[in-house]
């Protein structure tokens, strides 16, 4: 291979009897190839043409005739490879990622809660033994005066149960809410990931392109070299800015691989490295900064939630506000009066005077809650016109980089490439200017590719109520301030 | 048989019979073409007292010093043409640029001259932006001769001013449109009237007096032809008339700010584009060359022959002042005055020798074209994604220094054909296109049956049968290799 030939010819820089300027030195070698990059590429050290779907470079790919026509050959990233897509990324993350589950979970708790707090309570049954030992006529030390059961029931009032049972149930309601932003989050961040892999794959491609150029600049360097048109310093230039080119392939693969294995994690599902397929370029309308708020404040899962949960704390109020309301504790029974010698009958009825305790301070705290979660909902929707603007800003910002590039950039780069091309062709420009011209326009798909990662990512969380997070623990409906004090809800 | 019907046999019979004949031989490689075939026409003169074939040991036919340096006749010095003195003057000829025409006002010759923004084809197919007269780039030739008044009425077509300088008269002042120092400049679209008599003779050019407007090619030339025709008088008077621009890649119009210069012109054509000059065997030939590169000096170099300068712009040198040369250096806005006798018959470059300018736009030889098995169409053909580099290099690489000759130079088929659809051009071999770049053209010196048959006939001319057939005649045909064919 040329870069062994040349090591061979190579004089030791450091050698005494030196001949750079005396004689012919030839260039210096080219460097061998960074750690990792055979495992991309079987075919050789210097130039790595391994693509990400397996399929191989030819050393210089020949022209195809058809009917004396050349034939295009169609770039390996137009070529649709068949790979994972978005929705079955999305409906994989739906069966498996445990947030979802989770956050149902979340609701049948809340309804089991509902359900147990409106189970009407259970009668207890009394023994009684009164007076065991006295002495009556007769008889000392008698079982007693009397001895007999009762049944002792409450009887509760105001409705309290129902209360109870109903404000539990609205929990639930906020627990479904929640459910839905869970999902949000969830396919959001599965989206986000799937076009952030996306993107590093269309990079790996674009820097594969431009290690090509790189390869040919030095080689182009080396032979500039050869007729005395480029210097020592000049060539070694040539081969730092090939290894960068090298490394700078092995940290996209290395990021591609990165993006993969997170996306698979959101998912919930062990993959092994895969292909990803999808296009990067938005299909739908942009949406406008009024368009984002007021989906985001008419249908954010989120809010919802605050506005079920304030719902949840009206009744939770009026939950307290009935609860100094006595319950009616009655009691009856029968027994035998040994006294009397017969059978007798008990019977009692116990109210609780609401003198001192009459809940206030419950009442009170249910109150403030309910004030505070009024605050809740207007915090959230500030804190999401806040995520809004930063998002927005950058979803914005990286649409409009991104359509000129794709506009007025890049077919401008690849028109300069062409001239120029066509210029060498006809001997009028030198092959370094076109390679600088090639390494513009890979370039600037390169950037192009960049911000339409940053168009899809910010334009998920604009559709998508600015969620994400799919694999932080789903949470409850009861942010603090709740009343959970006894062992039975309330 | 004699020799002027063997010439007119030659033609009669058809370049496809006769020039098959000499052509198949030599090119086709018959055993029988390796001797020389003994019948090749010698030249003959015309009746006539005053000329000989021989002058003092020069021979107006082959290749010939003279015997003695002091001889009028050394190098063919005052060796007459065929041409008679009474006939006048020959007739000025610069290839590719147009006469302008006049109209006799009272004895007075008037022209008409515009300035304006023109497109010149250098190449064929290859338009560049401008600025000439009348149309062209050079403007067109005024002609006249020493005695003449002149009338030149110059309406300005630019969007900007303009001024007439006609460069080397020695006329009133006030024409002589050296920018505000003289005159006031003349306005877009306004006209001004140049006027006045002509007592020089000799080789003289008009041009702007804007500077920028000079290098974007604002010349043409002025010739005054004496009134008593100098001796000895000369058949051919040819004019090359050379500049340069910058017209960076992929663009058209030239930078006239540009220190460097990579479009090189003769009379606004560009190698292999310009016209060859086509003569006679035995004519004596004078060739006015002007050089009006901005800021270039051109040491121009004729082979296969000595010739005489014999004038600059200034005047005609008086004889004893004349000097013998191979290469004479030109200067910017110089024009020297080249005469010899054809006597070496052949296709002869005629050229700057300054390496730069043989060439248009030299570019680095790197990249595809000197790779094995690349091809900038390869790149073309998809440029999404660029073919990768073979970086494996030929032993060819282990010279320092390789490659030096430029490679892989590719000209279209549209290009080898307007280059070839030139009568000038018939019969040359057939990669004389690859030779003949930027700064060059071909002095054509061909015997009478020849020149007749490229110049004057209706027949197909192979290529390479006029040289093969000069070879047949002059050379020697048994070492003689054919051209390869191109694509054409």
């Amino acid at each position: 291979m040329f870069c062994t030939a040349a090591s061979a010819q190579m004089p030791s820089v450091d050698s005494p009897a030196s001949a750079i300027g005396r004689t012919f030195t030839p260039p210096p070698p080219m460097p061998s190839a960074p750690y990792g990059l055979e495992q991309l590429d079987p075919s050789g050290p210097l130039f790595p043409g391994a693509r990400i779907d397996g399929s191989d470079f030819g050393g210089t790919p020949a022209p195809v005739y058809v009917d004396g026509e050349m034939i295009a050959e169609q770039f390996s990233m137009e070529t649709e490879v068949q790979g994972y897509r978005l929705e079955d990324f999305l409906t994989l993350a739906a069966q498996n990622n445990p947030t979802i589950r989770q956050a149902r979970l979340q609701i049948s708790a809340q309804t089991a809660k509902a359900l147990q707090a409106g189970l009407y309570p259970n009668p207890t049954l009394n023994y009684i033994g009164e007076q065991i030992g006295v002495d009556v006529e007769g008889d000392k030390d008698s079982p007693g005066e009397f001895q007999g059961m009762t049944v002792t029931q409450r009887f509760v009032t105001a409705g309290k149960l129902k209360l109870s049972r109903e404000k539990y149930m609205r929990r639930a309601h906020v627990s479904e809410h929640l459910a839905m932003a869970q999902q949000f989050r969830v396919c959001n961040d599965v989206r986000i990931h799937f076009f952030r892999a996306l993107a590093a794959r269309e990079i790996v491609e674009l820097r594969k392109e431009l290690l090509k150029t790189a390869e040919d600049s030095a080689v182009t360097a080396r032979e500039l070299y050869n007729q005395g048109q480029a210097t020592r310093p000049q060539v070694r230039k040539s081969s730092i800015a090939l290894q960068r080119a090298r490394l700078d392939v092995l940290s996209a693969e290395n990021h591609y691989r990165e993006s993969f294995r997170r996306l698979v994690a959101i998912v919930g599902v062990d993959l092994t490295d895969g292909v990803v397929s999808g296009d990067l370029m938005p299909q739908g309308e942009p949406l406008s900064y009024q368009e984002a708020m007021s989906l985001v404040l008419t249908e954010s899962p989120e809010l919802a939630a605050a506005r079920a949960k304030l719902a949840a704390d009206r009744v939770t109020l009026s939950r307290e506000q009935v609860e100094w309301v006595p319950d009616i504790v009655a009691e009856g029974g029968a027994g035998y009066n040994f006294e009397a010698k017969e059978t007798t009958a008990a019977a009692g009825v116990s109210i609780e005077l609401p003198v001192f305790d009459r809940n206030q301070g419950t009442i009170r705290q249910a109150q403030l809650d309910y004030r505070r979660q009024q605050e809740e909902i207007r915090r959230t929707e500030l804190m999401l016109g806040q995520q809004m603007a930063n998002v927005y800003q950058q979803y914005l910002t990286a649409l409009q980089i991104a359509t000129e590039y794709d506009r007025v950039i890049i077919p401008e780069a690849r028109l300069a490439y062409q001239e120029l091309l066509e210029s060498y062709k006809a001997n009028r420009v030198d092959w370094p200017t076109v390679l600088d011209a090639q390494m513009d326009y890979f370039d600037s798909r390169l950037t192009r590719v960049q911000h339409l990662e940053q168009v899809r990512t910010n334009e998920v969380l604009v559709r998508g109520y600015l969620l994400h997070g799919g694999l932080m623990a789903a949470p409850g409906p009861t942010p603090p301030g709740h009343i959970d004090a006894v062992a039975k809800p309330r | 048989m004699s020799n002027t019907e063997q010439r007119r046999g030659f033609l009669k019979a058809g370049s496809i019979a006769a020039a098959t004949g000499f052509v198949s031989n030599l090119l086709g490689g018959n055993a029988a073409a390796q001797h020389p075939i003994l019948n090749s026409p010698s030249p003959t003169l015309p009746d006539s007292p005053t000329l000989n074939s021989e002058y003092d040991g020069f021979s107006r036919f082959k290749p010939s010093r003279g015997l003695d340096p002091d001889s009028d006749y050394y190098i063919g010095k005052l060796v007459p043409g065929f041409r008679k003195a009474s006939d006048g003057p020959a007739p000025f000829e610069a290839p590719d640029v147009p006469k302008m025409p006049y109209k006799m006002d009272g004895g007075v010759k008037v022209f008409e001259l515009v300035p304006m923004a023109v497109e010149q084809e250098f190449h064929p197919g290859v338009k560049m932006n401008v600025y000439g007269y009348n149309g062209s780039m050079p403007g067109p030739t005024i002609e006249v001769t020493q005695g003449d008044r002149v009338r030149i009425i110059v309406t300005n077509e630019l969007p900007e001013d303009t001024f007439m300088h006609w460069h080397g008269f020695e006329l009133p002042v006030q024409y002589d449109g050296a920018a505000t120092l003289t005159q006031n400049p003349i306005k877009p679209g306004k006209t001004k009237v140049f006027e006045f008599d002509i007592h020089e003779e000799g080789t003289f050019f008009y041009h702007s007096h804007v500077a920028m407007q000079e290098a974007f090619g604002q010349v043409g030339w002025f010739i005054v032809h004496p009134k008593k025709v100098f001796g000895p008088p000369v058949d051919r008077d040819f004019g090359l008339l050379f500049q340069n621009f910058h017209i960076p890649p992929t663009h058209t119009i030239s930078d006239s700010w540009a220190m460097d210069w990579n479009w090189h012109t003769i009379n606004g054509k560009s190698g292999p584009y310009t016209t060859p000059l086509v003569c006679k065997h035995g004519e004596r030939v004078r060739v006015r060359l002007l050089n009006f590169s901005p800021m270039q000096h051109h040491p121009v170099h004729l082979h296969g022959h000595t010739f005489w300068v014999t004038g600059h712009e200034g005047a005609r040198i008086p004889k004893s002042a004349w000097v013998p040369r191979n290469n004479e250096l030109v200067g910017v806005a110089q024009a020297s005055c080249f005469e010899l006798i054809a006597n070496n018959p052949g296709d002869w470059i005629f050229h700057c020798h300054m390496v730069h300018h043989m060439m248009n736009h030299m570019v680095k030889q790197v990249g595809p074209r000197i790779r094995d098995d690349a091809s900038v169409d390869q790149y073309l053909a998809n440029l999404s994604s660029r073919p990768q580099v073979d970086a494996s290099r030929s032993a060819k690489f282990d010279v320092p220094g390789y490659p030096q000759k430029m490679q892989g130079m590719e000209m279209s088929s549209d290009f080898m054909k307007a280059i070839w659809s030139r009568k000038e051009v018939r019969g040359m071999r057939a990669n004389y296109p690859m030779s003949v770049k930027g700064l060059m053209t071909v002095l054509r010196v061909l015997p009478d049956d020849l020149y007749d048959l490229v110049m004057n006939s209706d027949q197909d001319v192979e290529k390479g049968a006029v040289f093969a057939e000069i070879v047949r005649r002059f050379g020697d045909p048994s070492k003689y290799e054919a051209a390869p064919k191109m694509m054409m």
